[in-house]
């Protein structure tokens, strides 16, 4: 293939229409992919407002033993919803959504993704689908919690068909938005981008595409029975007419286990881009994170019954389930040791964003750990019903998917508005988020081994000192993530001009202005080399227009 | 590779390639966006398999002996939505040969056949007297045939749609893209048959 032909064209490369002028077709119904992203991530940042004022109602109702602050029933409804916003509406959306339509499809040097009106529809369906959630406390939310499990789903109050229907919607979204991303990642790439020339993040879109594409359709499937079942009676779920609840969960986890890689692959892409930017050195072992990422979604795929040791599962499925989920940590292990090598001789800014990735570091890594503890079927019929459960996922979910998104979060904010974001004021709301975050999931892990029981209103008095040092901490993560709200409010206007390049990083997006122009790039560019050699020049032709607006010399005639 | 605009090399403004070059990488796009849905489409189906077949061999409450499914007019209707395949295929060829008068009878008679199969979907639903909710057998049973169905329901709007569009003159002799979707559809509701037949008749 010759690089130079990234000029020649007439095919879809070149096919651009006018920038939209109004309002309405440029910012609310916009085809582009920017746009778009910006718009999952401010939808999801103010859905995390809402499941985060429902998480302090849970740290409030537990500072006392006799809970206090809501009736049982109301505090299932509560976590219940908790858990469905944080996983549908908060970490999906900005991972894939956001961060994934906002960044990849510049990485590959595209103008924009494969279908971008079906990509308008994906978001479009997304805030809707999160209203319906929220509407069904007026219909007496979901109680059993983000799973849903029958029994006790098809017992609920009738917001429970409604959670069903909005997490139905958000699935339909999820899909098209992953069917997307494949084709764009497999078709769209500009002239020399080959996949092992692909920036990580790139691998993470790559890689979490099909999950979101067959696993979320999966989940459909489980929640079109439950609302049928609920609505129409057909005995699914049902033990007294032949079904079986068991089905639900199998149905269920075959989703939401990959969706736990759907929730960290992006922010394991983010974490490979934002480690060699600021320790200045090429990420240590570009293939093996890559391919370790494919193994992770592969094996992600085998593994879900482990979420169903307690729940009577042949003795003979368990071991393999065991062992298939163990195997996980190796390529987990590859990429945490590639990090810490790319980390190791190099030199260290230490800015906001490098300080969230190694957060992400060090949390995940305890996550991930526990994780293991739990695979093993005799510890986890032990832990399976207390905190330990919680203390493991937020370990995942917020100290690896939430930490990778802040960093990213303070990464790719100038991308957006031409900005940086104040490093004083993040490197303060960083300090308190670590500590916040440490401090509120950390003693879980004891209460969990001591057997205080997750998922209940009330708990035994001897358990109350260390709930409200968990409460506590809660309210200085919760300071945390208002300061960054602020900080992302006030830099918008206030910000320091970042120009296109802040951090001298070398992927595609940082070599055209910021932020990012419609179409992105005044020619495609063409790749002739992977992006992470920081001693080298840039491995891009094409781009001399990008940034000095003079175009690049006519070559002679051949 | 990624863009097959590199293989064809330069082009100067006015040659009349140009259009057809952005129509044949806008081809690829929709036809692997196409593919891709009916992958995960695929996953739907196969979820509700998997719980019929969970449920079938949880060994509590399937109907003892079977439930009584007519096999004679289930092979009759699946020759006719066979048979509708085969049409649509034609449908294709002919607009390939450039040939609109046989493209648009071959696509009725697709029409007419998959309407014929969802008619013996409906005797089917009436001869075997279970309902949807009485059980794991309706559950399952009428589920998946009643996507299924639904999937033949929109596919006989869509081509009906398609046959509009063609005779109004949205699509070429060389640029069909539309029709080539239409077609993988048909077949894709076709193939779906053939598992669900073997999991409910076979079994």
């Amino acid at each position: 293939m010759t690089a130079v032909a990234a000029h020649a064209g007439g095919g879809l490369a070149d096919h651009v229409h006018p920038e939209p002028q109004g309002f309405i077709r440029k910012y609310v119904f916009s085809i582009d992919h920017k746009i778009i992203g910006i718009q999952y991530m401010i939808t999801a940042f103010l859905f995390m407002i809402l499941g985060g004022m429902l998480a302090e109602l849970i740290r409030i109702q537990l500072m006392k033993a006799s809970g206090g602050l809501m009736t049982p029933d109301t505090y299932n409804e509560v976590y219940s919803v908790h858990g469905s916003t944080m996983v549908w509406l908060v970490i999906i959306p900005l991972l894939t959504g956001g961060f994934g339509n906002l960044i990849f499809p510049v990485q590959i040097g595209a103008r924009d993704v494969a279908f971008p009106w079906l990509n308008m529809l994906s978001f479009w369906l997304f805030p809707p689908a999160g209203l319906m959630l929220y509407a069904s406390f007026l219909m007496g939310a979901p109680t059993a919690g983000w799973t849903e499990y029958p029994p006790m789903s098809l017992q609920g109050a009738p917001g429970t068909s409604m959670w069903a229907a909005a997490i139905f919607l958000i699935g339909v979204s999820s899909t098209m938005t992953g069917i997307n991303f494949l084709v764009t990642i497999l078709k769209m790439r500009a002239p020399g981008m080959t996949f092992t020339r692909m920036p990580l993040f790139v691998w993470g879109q790559f890689v979490t595409a099909p999950l979101l594409m067959i696993a979320t359709t999966a989940l459909g499937a489980a929640l079109a029975a439950l609302f049928v079942q609920r609505e129409f009676g057909v005995a699914f779920f049902d033990p007294t007419r032949g079904g079986s609840p068991l089905l639900w969960q199998h149905m269920f986890w075959f989703y939401s286990h990959p969706a736990v890689y759907i929730m960290i692959l992006p922010a394991f892409g983010m974490i490979s881009e934002i480690l060699p930017t600021f320790s200045r050195k090429p990420i240590f072992g570009y293939k093996m994170i890559a391919f370790s990422s494919c193994a992770i979604a592969i094996l992600g795929f085998m593994v879900w019954a482990h979420h169903m040791f307690t729940s009577g599962l042949a003795p003979a499925l368990q071991l393999p389930f065991m062992v298939l989920t163990m195997l996980i940590a190796i390529p987990t292990g590859v990429k945490i040791f590639s990090w810490v090598t790319t980390l190791w001789g190099g030199v260290i800014h230490m800015t906001t964003a490098m300080l969230f990735a190694i957060g992400f570091l060090a949390t995940f890594t305890l996550g991930g750990i526990t994780g293991v503890f739990l695979a093993a079927v005799p510890f986890d019929l032990h832990a399976h019903g207390t905190y330990f459960i919680v203390a493991h996922l937020h370990y995942v979910l917020v100290g690896g998917s939430l930490m990778g998104i802040l960093a990213g979060l303070f990464y790719w904010y100038p991308k957006m508005s031409g900005r940086l974001m104040n490093e004083r004021l993040g490197k303060w709301a960083f300090w308190l988020f670590f500590i916040g975050f440490n401090g509120t999931f950390l003693p879980m892990h004891w209460l969990g081994m001591w057997g205080q029981p997750r998922r209940v209103a009330m708990y035994d008095p001897q358990f109350q000192a260390w709930n409200q040092v968990c409460s506590y901490f809660s309210f200085v993560m919760t300071a945390a993530l208002i300061l960054i709200l602020v900080n992302a409010l006030w830099s918008m206007r206030n910000g320091k001009r970042s120009g296109p390049n802040p951090w001298n990083a070398r992927t595609l997006e940082w070599q055209i202005p910021s932020p990012m122009p419609y179409y992105n790039f005044k020619h495609v560019p063409s790749v002739f080399a992977a992006p992470y050699d920081f001693a080298e020049p840039l491995p891009y032709r094409g781009l001399e227009e990008e940034l000095t607006g003079v175009p690049p010399p006519v070559p002679a005639a051949h | 590779m990624a863009v097959a605009s590199v293989t064809h090399g330069g082009y100067a403004p006015g040659m009349t390639e140009e259009p057809d070059q952005l129509y044949g990488e806008t081809r690829e796009l929709r036809i692997q966006g196409f593919l891709l849905f009916m992958v995960s489409d695929l996953v739907l189906f196969s979820s509700f398999i998997f719980a019929y077949l969970y449920l079938r061999n949880s060994g509590q409450g399937w109907p003892a002996g079977g439930p009584k499914l007519d096999i004679a007019l289930a092979s009759v209707n699946s020759i006719v939505l066979f048979g509708s395949g085969a049409t649509m295929h034609f449908a294709l060829e002919n607009w390939k040969h450039r040939n609109f008068t046989k493209f648009a009878n071959w696509i009725v008679m697709t029409i007419i056949l998959g309407a014929g199969f969802l008619s013996g979907q409906v005797l089917e639903y009436m001869h075997i007297g279970a309902r949807w909710s009485s059980g794991i057998f309706g559950a399952s049973f009428y589920t998946l045939t009643g996507m299924h169905g639904l999937h033949v329901f929109a596919g006989i709007i869509y081509l009906t749609v398609l046959l509009l569009q063609a005779a109004q003159g949205k699509y070429t002799f060389t640029k069909y893209t539309g029709l080539t979707l239409g077609t993988l559809y048909w077949h894709f509701v076709d193939v779906i048959w053939v598992v669900l037949f073997s999991i409910f008749y076979l079994l």
